[in-house]
């Protein structure tokens, strides 16, 4: 049994979900192919662009956030010859390692970032982010959702993927 | 237990070229893994020497940049990158 399993069996024992909460997501578990979300899992269900966030938002602080996604995809029936498409999963392990990198940056730059903050009117020291900070902020990234439709009819997302 | 990423893959298809390669992850680290073990007595010594003239906190950078880069490496496994316009397609992934 894996760990994400086991977790939403706990989790259901202690009263924390439903068993239809329970159920969704072992369904979303078992019908995961590589991460990517499936027909059926979908938050529709019908599967439709494989770009869709395939958890109920009721759900997404219960679990660890998987994957980072970021798809553009083209207005329906646009000319295949020129279109655009982006598909970008970045591991959220990734984008936690890369914000340890930030220990590396040398004083002088944050000493820099924190004056070009204060010439904009932003009044934030950098150097106060901790590592925990961070730790809440990729936790929190589960609850992002950002979708945008250009004049163009494209559709950008930005979502997490469980 | 969370294994290394194995395989990358990269391919870049357009007019032109249809250009697709195979890298084995896994044997690029165990490489990479050798050349350290086998230059380890001279890190170990530009440590000490580094730390005889108060140089410690680059000692401490280096190291702390030295684990972020393994974890980092370790963190690749599931990345996909997918671009595709009219003129390219070119795609990135690393199992």
């Amino acid at each position: 049994m894996s760990a994400s399993k086991k977790k939403i069996l706990e989790m259901l024992a202690q009263n924390k979900i439903s068993a239809d909460d329970a159920y969704k997501l072992l369904t979303a578990i078992d019908s995961e192919d590589g991460g990517r979300p499936s027909e059926g899992n979908t938050r529709d269900g019908k599967g439709n662009t494989g770009h869709e966030p395939f958890i109920d938002n009721s759900l997404a602080g219960k679990l660890k956030p998987k994957y980072l996604r970021v798809t553009v995809t083209p207005k329906e029936g646009a000319d295949p010859e020129n279109v655009d498409r982006v598909n970008v999963r970045i591991p959220m392990a990734l984008v936690r390692a890369g914000l340890k990198m930030t220990a590396l940056i040398p004083p002088d730059a944050l000493n820099k970032t924190n004056d070009a903050l204060r010439e904009k009117g932003i009044n934030f020291d950098v150097k106060s982010i901790k590592p925990e900070d961070l730790e809440e902020l990729i936790t929190a990234l589960g609850d992002m959702q950002v979708d945008v439709e250009t004049a163009k009819g494209e559709k950008v997302k930005v979502f997490v993927e469980y | 237990m969370n294994w290394p990423p194995m395989l990358m893959h990269i391919k870049v298809k357009n007019k032109d070229t249809d250009f697709g390669i195979w890298i084995p992850f896994i044997l690029v680290l165990l490489v990479a893994l050798a050349v350290i073990l086998a230059l380890s007595p001279f890190i170990i010594l530009a440590f000490i020497i580094m730390l005889m003239v108060g140089a410690e906190r680059y000692v401490r950078l280096t190291l702390w940049g030295f684990w972020v880069a393994i974890v980092s490496v370790w963190a690749m496994k599931g990345l996909n990158v997918e671009v595709q316009n009219f003129k390219e397609h070119v795609i990135v992934s690393v199992m």
